[in-house]
C-alpha cells in the first residue's frame, strides 16, 4: 500500500479571507496529536518493548538466547520455509498474472476472487484444512503412514500452510499492475518477431519489476512471520518443526522473556526491513493502483 | 482490451483471441496450483463438517463454549472495526491534508502491524497491557484491566486491523477535489456542511469497505489474540483457539463444522464488500442530500 | 462598478504573483483576462471570489468591500476548468446545492433548476450522475450550479480548457447568451487569444503578475501599448524605426504616423506590422505601398483562407533594424499573412526574390527601444553585453543590443567618437568613474542612460524618484515601460526636505499622491508611495542599501554638479536608470 504524497494544492491557501485561522490550527493540531497518541500507544509502545524486553537482562544475554540450539534451529526453518515457499508463490503470481492481465476469457472474475480467498480465511482454518488433508485421521492419514510419509507435523505441512497463508500477495500486486500498464509493448514485441518467453523477459519482467519486489517482500515478510496456520500443522516439537513465531510462544510460555523478545526482535527488524524496502519501492514511482 | 472487438459472426469462445502466447500454460498453471493449493483442502473442510450429522453439527457449533466464543470474536472485531473507523479516518485525515514534522514516518509505521508477525504484535501488546506493564500500570489504578480480558482481545484486533481502514480511506480522501471544496465554499457552504455533504459522502465506500477489511481480518486473527486474552473458556475464548482445541484433542469434525462457521462467515464478509462497492454510489446520493 | 480591485498584490514565497492591479469592471460587463500561465490571472480571479486572500489592496463587489469577506459570503459564482462536480450528487442536486445551503423550499429549488437546466439547454437531465454527462455537459452543470444563487459575479477560470475545439466553440456561445440574457458580470480567465476576442466586451491582458494593457479587443489588437501586448495577440513583426518631423522612417520608407509626438526630437521608436499589413510584389514598383525592403520568401504554408509566408528580408541599409527574433545576429524573418485575393494577384514560392512593402504601421508608446552597451574598449563593451540583467532585459523586450566604444570616455572636453546621435538606451557599467562618464555620455546628448554593476539580477523592486518635474514624464513613462518587463514592486519615493515635523509634509504628500495618479492615468502604471525626509540623494542611496535585489529610475533636468551629487548613488551594487529630459 502506498504512501501517499502531500501535493501542493492541498495544502492550499492558509491567507483566506474570513477564515478562523485560531480553528483551523485547532482542528489541526487536535487531529495530529489524536494520531500520535493512538499510535504511539497501539505500535510504538509494543515495538519499543520488544527491544527493551529482549535488552533487559543486557546485551550479553541477548546474545547467548541465539546460542539455544533450539532457536537457531527455529531460524533455519523459518529461512527454509520462506526460500521454499516465496519463489513458489513467485512462479504463480507471475503465471497467474499473465493470464488474467493478458487475456479475456469467461470466469477471469472468479479466478480473481479465488486467488485472495486466503487472505479472507483465518489463519488456523487454513491450517487446519491441511490437517484434514493429511492427518493422522485426515483423507490421506492412513495411506501416508503406511507409505511411512509424513507431511503434518512435519516440515511439508508447514510450508504448505504458508504456502496457502501467503498464496495472494505476488498476485495481488502484479494482476492489477499489469493491467494497467496494458498489452501495448508485448503486441508490438511480438510483431516484431520475438517470442514469448523473450518478451516475458525482455519486455514485462522489467516493467513489472518493482511492483514484483514489492509483492514478493510482503510475500516474504507473511511467510516468516506466520503464526495460527503454521501453529496447527507444526506439532510444536523443539528443534524440528518450531519456527521463530512458534519458538517465541514456546519461550514466552516458559517465561523466558528474554529469549522470546529475542527471537521476537529479530521478527521486529524483519518488519522494519520490509518496510524499508516496501517505502524505496514506492519511492521508484511505483504505486498502487 | 486484446482482442475485445470480435470480428462478427466468429464463434463465442472460452477465451478471446489474442496475439499474446502463453495463456495455456499460464492459465493451466494457475487453476492446477490453485485448485492443489486452496481448493482441493478448502473442498476437505466443506466435506468433513458436512459428513456429520446434523444433531452433531448443531450440536458442536452452537454449544455454550461455541457460542460464547463467537460473541468474543465478533463483538471484539466489531468494536475494534468501530474504533479504527474513526481512528482510521483521522489517521488518513492528518496524514493527507497535513503537514508536520514526521508525517512520511508516520505513513509508513502504518503498514507495520501489516509487516509484523502476529505473535511479536502478541507478546509485545500483552507485555505494554499487563498490569505492571508500561501503559497498563497507569490503568490499573482506573479498574481497567486489558490484559487477559475483552478489552485485551480488542485492542490486539483494533492493532492488526488498522491499516486496512487507513489505507482504504487515504485515497479516497486524496480523491476529494481541492476544487470540490472551495466550489462548496463559492456556493456558500461553510466548513462542516461541507465536510459532511461533500467529503464524508465521497470517502464513504472507501470508510465502509475499510470497515468491513478490518473486521474481516479481526474475526479471523489468532496470533495476537492468543497471548491477551488469557483463554479463559466462555469468557476471553475466541472461535480459532475453539478450532485449535478441537484440533488438539483430535475431534477433526468439531473442528471442521467451527471451521465451516467462520467460513461461511468470511464468504458473507467478502460478498458484503463487493455489495458495498456496487451499493456505494446510492448510499452517497442519498446521504450527500 | 461591479468589481473594483484597488491595487491588489499577493506574493508566494517571496515573489509577487499578482503585482498592484487595480481594475473596474462594469455592470453586466463580459471581462477576459488574458495571458501565459504563470501570468497570476488565475491567482486575481481566485482572490475575486475569496479562496485566496490578498496581501495588499482592496476588492469590492457592487460597492461592497469584501477584502476580508470568505468566499461563501461574496455572492460570487465560480467555474473551475476541471468542472469540480460534485461526483456524488445528481445533476439537479448539484445544482440545487447553493439553493439547500440557503435553505430554499423544495419547490423553489426545484423551479429554479428547471429554470437553469434551460439557460444551459441541458433540459431532463436532473437525474444524471456527472460521471454519466459528457465534458461540455458537465461544464455547463458546472455553470448552472454556479448560477443557482444568482450570483452578482460570475467567475470563469478557464472553462474551456479540458473541452475540445467544437464543444467549445458551442458552450462559448451558450455562455456569451447566458450572459446577454441575464446581463450578469462576468469575468473569464483564459489564455486563449482567440476565445478572448469572441467573448470579451473588454480583455485585461496579464504578464508577469501585472495587468499590461485594458480595451476592446480590436484597440488591443490594432493599437498595443506594449511589446508583449502587440506579441501576444495575435502574431506582430516589431521593428525599430526612427521618428522623423516627416513620420516614421522604417526600413526604405517613410509613413505618416497617426501618433505624433509633439514637439519631441527625432529619436528611436519600436514599430509593430502585423502580418495582414504586409505586402507582397514583384517588384518595387508593383508595390502599391511603402517599399520596405527586398527579400527571399523562406517558406509558405496553406491554412485555408489564408496563407502564411515567411520572408527573410535583406540585411539593409542602417534603418532596417528589425528585431522580431531577438537575437541580434540572426538574418531577420517577417511574418505575412495573405488572403485568398492577394494569392491569386502575386503567387510566390519558396526561394522566390520579393519586394515587401507595408499597409499600415504602428508606433509603441514605449519609450524603451533598444539598448546600446558603451565603455572605452571592446572587450569591455562586449562584456556589459553579457550583463545578467541587461541579457534578460533584451531578451524580454525582444529588442535588439549594440556596442560603442568611446576610448576616451569620462574624460572632460574629448569628443565622441562614435556618431553624434544616441539611439535608445545607453549602457555603462557602475563604479568609481560611473558618476563622470555618466555625465560625460548626458552632456553628449545621451537621454536614457544605464548604470549596471556587473553582477545585478532582475530587480524584486523597483524605487522612482526625479529631480526637476521636467523629468517627471518621461521618468514615469519609463518606470512604466520597465515594469512591463520586470516582475517588480514600484515604489515613487518623495524626498521632502528637512525632517518630518517640517512644513514640506503637505507638499510631499501633495506630490506623491499627484505622481501616483499620474502614473495610473497616464501610463497604466500602479505604484506605491513612501516619503522620506532629508537630502535628495543621501535618501535614495539609503533605502537601496537596505535590501538587495532594488533597482533606481532616477529622473535629472540640469547637469549641474551632476558628478559630485550621484557620486554615492551611481557606486552601489544595485542599477540605476537615469532619464533626463528638459533643458540642456
Amino acid at each position: 500500500m502506498a504512501g501517499i504524497p502531500i501535493t501542493g494544492s492541498l495544502v492550499g491557501d492558509s491567507s483566506r479571507p474570513g477564515q478562523r485561522t485560531w480553528a483551523n490550527a485547532i482542528v489541526r493540531w487536535l487531529f495530529i496529536c489524536i494520531s500520535l497518541l493512538f499510535i504511539a500507544a497501539v505500535l510504538l509502545a509494543p515495538l519499543a518493548t520488544v527491544f527493551i524486553m529482549a535488552l533487559s537482562r543486557g546485551i550479553e544475554a541477548y546474545l547467548h538466547a541465539f546460542a539455544d540450539p533450539d532457536t537457531l534451529a527455529a531460524i533455519r526453518l523459518t529461512l527454509i520455509t520462506a526460500a521454499v515457499v516465496v519463489p513458489v508463490n513467485t512462479v504463480f503470481g507471475l503465471a497467474a498474472a499473465w493470464a488474467i492481465a493478458k487475456f479475456e476469457f469467461r470466469g477471469k472474475s472468479v479466478l480473481i476472487t479465488l486467488i485472495d480467498l486466503p487472505l479472507a480465511i483465518s489463519p488456523v482454518i487454513s491450517g487446519m484444512i491441511f490437517v484434514l488433508l493429511f492427518g493422522l485421521h485426515g483423507w490421506f492419514g492412513v495411506w501416508l503412514q503406511e507409505h511411512n510419509l509424513s507431511i503434518i507435523f512435519a516440515l511439508p505441512g508447514i510450508m504448505l500452510a504458508t504456502m496457502f497463508v501467503t498464496f495472494p500477495y505476488v498476485a495481488r500486486e502484479l494482476i492489477p499492475l499489469m493491467q494497467q500498464l496494458g498489452n501495448n509493448e508485448e503486441e508490438a514485441a511480438i510483431t516484431l518477431g520475438a517470442g514469448g518467453w523473450m518478451t516475458f523477459f525482455r519486455v514485462t519482467l522489467p516493467k513489472v519489476r518493482w511492483g514484483l519486489v514489492y509483492g514478493m517482500v510482503l510475500c516474504n515478510a507473511r511467510a516468516m512471520g506466520e503464526f495460527g496456520a503454521v501453529s496447527v500443522v507444526s506439532g510444536h516439537i523443539r528443534g524440528l518443526t518450531n519456527t521463530m513465531p512458534l519458538h517465541i510462544e514456546i519461550l514466552y510460555n516458559e517465561y523466558n522473556f528474554v529469549g522470546a523478545f529475542a527471537v521476537a526482535s529479530l521478527l521486529t527488524l524483519l518488519a522494519a526491513v520490509t518496510l524499508v524496502i516496501k517505502t524505496l519501492v514506492e519511492r521508484t514511482g511505483y504505486r498502487r493502483r | 482490451m486484446a482482442g475485445a472487438d470480435r470480428a462478427p459472426g466468429s464463434r463465442v469462445s472460452f477465451r478471446q483471441p489474442s496475439i499474446l502466447p502463453g495463456f495455456g500454460l499460464t492459465f493451466g498453471f494457475t487453476t492446477v496450483f490453485l485448485s492443489t493449493i486452496v481448493l482441493l483442502p478448502l473442498a476437505a473442510l466443506v466435506l468433513e463438517a458436512t459428513s456429520m450429522h446434523w444433531a452433531d453439527f448443531w450440536h458442536t457449533v452452537l454449544s455454550p463454549r461455541a457460542l460464547g466464543s463467537y460473541r468474543l470474536s465478533f463483538g471484539a472485531s466489531l468494536l475494534a472495526a468501530s474504533i479504527n473507523l474513526v481512528f482510521g479516518f483521522i489517521i488518513a485525515w492528518t496524514l493527507v491534508r497535513y503537514e508536520f514534522p514526521g508525517r512520511k514516518l508516520i505513513d509508513a509505521l502504518i503498514d507495520m502491524p501489516f509487516a509484523l508477525p502476529t505473535a511479536v504484535s502478541g507478546i509485545a501488546l500483552t507485555t505494554v497491557f499487563a498490569q505492571n506493564g508500561w501503559i497498563g500500570q497507569y490503568l490499573e489504578p482506573l479498574g481497567i484491566k486489558v490484559a487477559y480480558t475483552w478489552l485485551g482481545v480488542t485492542l490486539a484486533l483494533t492493532l492488526i486491523s488498522m491499516p486496512f481502514t487507513v489505507r482504504a480511506v487515504q485515497p479516497a480522501l486524496l480523491e476529494v477535489q481541492r476544487e470540490m471544496e472551495e466550489a462548496a465554499e463559492t456556493l456558500g457552504a461553510g466548513r462542516f456542511y461541507a465536510f459532511r455533504r461533500i467529503i464524508l459522502p465521497t470517502v464513504l465506500p472507501a470508510l465502509l469497505t475499510g470497515f468491513t477489511l478490518s473486521f474481516a481480518r479481526a474475526v479471523g486473527e489468532y496470533g495476537s489474540v492468543i497471548f491477551i486474552a488469557g483463554n479463559l473458556p466462555m469468557k476471553t475464548e475466541i472461535t480459532p483457539l475453539l478450532i485449535v482445541i478441537h484440533l488438539e484433542q483430535f475431534d477433526y469434525r468439531g473442528a471442521a463444522a467451527l471451521g465451516l462457521v467462520m467460513l461461511v462467515i468470511s464468504f458473507v464478509m467478502l460478498l458484503a464488500i463487493n455489495l458495498i462497492q456496487a451499493w456505494g454510489r446510492r448510499l452517497q446520493i442519498r446521504i450527500a442530500r | 462598478m461591479s468589481i473594483v480591485l484597488d491595487q491588489v498584490t499577493k506574493h508566494y514565497a517571496g515573489l509577487p504573483v499578482v503585482n498592484d492591479v487595480s481594475l473596474d469592471i462594469g455592470d453586466g460587463e463580459f471581462f477576459v483576462l488574458l495571458g501565459p500561465s504563470g501570468s497570476g490571472k488565475s491567482t486575481l480571479l481566485r482572490a475575486i471570489a475569496g479562496l485566496s486572500g490578498v496581501d495588499h489592496g482592496r476588492i469590492a463587489l457592487h460597492g461592497r468591500d469584501v477584502t476580508h469577506v470568505a468566499a461563501r459570503k461574496r455572492g460570487v459564482g465560480l467555474v473551475f476548468q476541471n468542472y469540480a462536480l460534485f461526483q456524488h450528487m445528481t445533476v439537479a442536486d448539484n445544482i440545487e446545492f447553493a439553493l439547500r445551503v440557503r435553505r430554499m423550499r423544495a419547490k423553489a429549488r426545484r423551479e429554479r433548476r428547471r429554470e437553469l437546466l434551460r439557460l444551459v439547454a441541458l433540459e431532463g437531465m436532473d437525474e444524471r450522475l456527472p460521471a454519466q454527462l459528457s465534458g461540455g455537459q458537465q461544464q455547463r452543470v458546472a455553470v448552472a450550479r454556479a448560477l443557482a444563487h444568482k450570483p452578482e459575479v460570475l467567475l470563469l477560470d478557464e472553462p474551456f480548457g479540458a473541452l475540445d475545439a467544437k464543444i467549445r466553440e458551442e458552450l462559448r456561445r451558450t455562455i456569451r447568451q447566458v450572459q446577454r440574457e441575464l446581463g450578469i458580470t462576468t469575468v473569464l480567465v483564459t489564455h486563449d487569444q482567440e476565445e478572448a476576442f469572441a467573448m470579451a466586451d473588454r480583455i485585461g491582458i496579464m504578464h508577469l503578475g501585472r495587468l499590461l494593457e485594458m480595451g476592446a479587443p480590436h484597440e488591443l489588437y490594432s493599437s498595443p501599448a506594449t511589446r508583449f501586448v502587440a506579441t501576444f495577440l495575435g502574431a506582430a513583426n516589431l521593428f525599430l524605426a526612427r521618428r522623423t518631423p516627416d513620420g516614421i522612417q522604417i526600413g526604405a520608407t517613410t509613413v505618416a504616423a497617426a501618433e505624433r509626438a509633439g514637439g519631441e526630437r527625432e529619436n528611436e521608436v519600436v514599430t509593430v506590422v502585423r502580418p495582414e499589413e504586409v505586402e507582397l510584389a514583384a517588384t518595387r514598383a508593383a508595390l502599391s505601398s511603402g517599399y520596405l525592403a527586398s527579400g527571399t520568401v523562406d517558406e509558405v504554408v496553406f491554412t485555408g483562407a489564408l496563407e502564411r509566408l515567411r520572408v527573410r528580408l535583406e540585411k539593409h541599409q542602417e534603418h532596417t533594424p528589425l528585431l522580431s527574433s531577438g537575437e541580434a545576429d540572426s538574418t531577420p524573418t517577417l511574418q505575412v499573412t495573405r488572403t485568398q485575393h492577394e494569392q491569386r494577384g502575386f503567387e510566390v514560392r519558396p526561394g522566390q526574390q520579393v519586394a515587401v512593402g507595408v499597409r499600415r504601421v504602428h508606433v509603441l508608446p514605449t519609450p524603451l527601444s533598444s539598448f546600446t552597451a558603451c565603455a572605452s574598449s571592446a572587450a569591455r563593451a562586449e562584456a556589459l553585453t553579457h550583463q545578467p540583467l541587461l541579457a534578460e532585459l533584451v531578451a524580454r523586450m525582444k529588442t535588439r543590443i549594440g556596442t560603442r566604444i568611446e576610448p576616451q570616455l569620462g574624460l572632460a572636453d574629448a569628443p565622441c567618437q562614435g556618431r553624434d546621435t544616441f539611439v535608445g538606451t545607453t549602457v555603462i557599467s557602475s563604479g568609481e568613474l560611473c558618476a563622470q562618464e555618466a555625465e560625460w555620455l548626458l552632456r553628449r546628448g545621451a537621454r536614457d542612460l544605464l548604470a549596471l554593476p556587473p553582477q545585478a539580477q532582475v530587480p524584486h523592486r523597483v524605487l522612482i524618484h526625479w529631480v526637476g518635474e521636467a523629468a517627471r514624464s518621461a521618468t514615469l513613462a519609463i518606470s512604466a515601460s520597465v515594469l512591463r518587463h520586470v516582475p517588480a514592486e514600484a515604489v515613487y519615493v518623495g524626498i521632502v526636505p528637512g525632517d518630518a515635523a517640517g512644513t514640506g509634509h503637505g507638499q510631499g504628500m501633495r506630490e506623491l499622491l499627484d505622481a501616483r495618479s499620474e502614473a495610473q492615468a497616464a501610463h497604466g502604471l500602479d505604484m506605491r508611495t513612501e516619503l522620506h525626509y532629508g537630502e535628495g540623494e543621501r535618501q535614495l542611496a539609503l533605502r537601496l542599501a537596505e535590501a538587495p535585489g532594488q533597482m533606481l529610475i532616477l529622473g535629472v533636468t540640469a547637469l549641474a554638479d551632476f558628478t559630485t551629487r550621484f557620486q554615492a548613488l551611481l557606486q552601489g551594487p544595485w542599477p540605476v536608470l537615469i532619464v533626463r529630459r528638459g533643458r540642456a
